[in-house]
């Protein structure tokens, strides 16, 4: 009779946790899981300890695994099993976030509000769960990159978790202030436009 | 204006007071930072004045007979 271990319902990376402790002691193990980052998880400790594997889909969504060690495999002594919590991080996300922001002000109307509101927009960038991939700056956006800017310290702290800050070059040649940039990468019509076609997500607010 | 913190945040009656305060205590030299209302302090979209404890009491004698703060909460 196999071991089975059920690792539904348990937090990465309990799941692959669980099944190395196992493979210590089995040679053949059953593997329940719920999740695709948890099979992934397994098949690359499968991988790495020389494991056969079957992967089925049950119809409740979760997943049955079968593991089998070789018999001339020892069991994996090592920690480095290739864990990996986050499936991506921003720039490898199956559909990224592309925020475009074309003006220095959030919306139309009133300047003075309109300000307010594109620094309270960019500070909760930066509380989202999933950050944006990409954010890209053009016509009067591209002052929000500037040394004055009122966002600089927010939009540092997005490119320092990730984000790809995409500022218009020609729009910063036409205001003339690319000494005064503080953050970002001088980007071009065609890395916009790519950037905006390879979103999953473009949010122009 | 984007270290750790703690921080502790000024609430005003408006979006116009906050940002007179915020003019105000910018000509004193003290640094505050206009952020949006936290979610658990206020439902309302609203905006308020982040800034370290450190300077509360130059920032309540700054704003003093000209701004009222509603209320001082740490983030």
């Amino acid at each position: 009779m196999e071991k089975t271990v059920d690792a539904r319902g348990l937090a990465c990376p309990e799941p692959v946790i669980l099944t190395k402790k196992a493979l210590e002691q089995e040679r053949g193990l059953v593997v329940l899981v719920d999740n695709d980052t948890a099979v992934e998880n397994i098949r690359r400790l499968a991988s790495k300890t020389g494991c056969a594997i079957a992967v089925t889909g049950e119809a409740d969504g979760s997943f049955r695994i079968r593991l089998t060690r070789s018999a001339a495999t020892p069991p994996h002594e090592g920690t480095d099993i290739g864990i990996s919590c986050k499936t991506a991080g921003p720039k490898q996300t199956a559909s990224p976030l592309v925020i475009v922001l074309s003006s220095d002000r959030l919306g139309r109307g009133n300047e003075e509000l309109g300000e307010v509101l594109m620094r309270s927009f960019v500070h909760t960038l930066l509380t989202l769960e999933e950050r944006p991939a990409r954010i890209i700056l053009y016509n009067t956006g591209v002052r929000l990159a500037t040394r004055e800017s009122p966002v600089l310290d927010d939009l540092r702290q997005l490119v320092e978790a990730g984000t790809e800050l995409l500022v218009c070059g020609t729009c910063v040649n036409y205001f003339e202030i690319k000494g005064e940039l503080g953050a970002g990468k001088i980007s071009n019509m065609y890395d916009i436009v790519g950037a905006m076609a390879g979103a999953g997500r473009l949010i122009i607010p | 204006m984007n270290g750790g913190g703690p921080w502790e945040v000024a609430l005003f009656v408006s979006v116009n007071h906050a940002l007179r305060a915020e003019k105000i205590l910018k000509g004193e030299g003290i640094d505050t930072k206009l952020i949006p209302v936290p979610r658990q302090i206020s439902t309302e979209c609203g905006v308020c004045l982040r800034f370290p404890p450190s300077v509360r009491s130059r920032l309540e004698a700054a704003l003093a007979g000209k701004i009222g703060i509603v209320a001082i909460c740490p983030l």
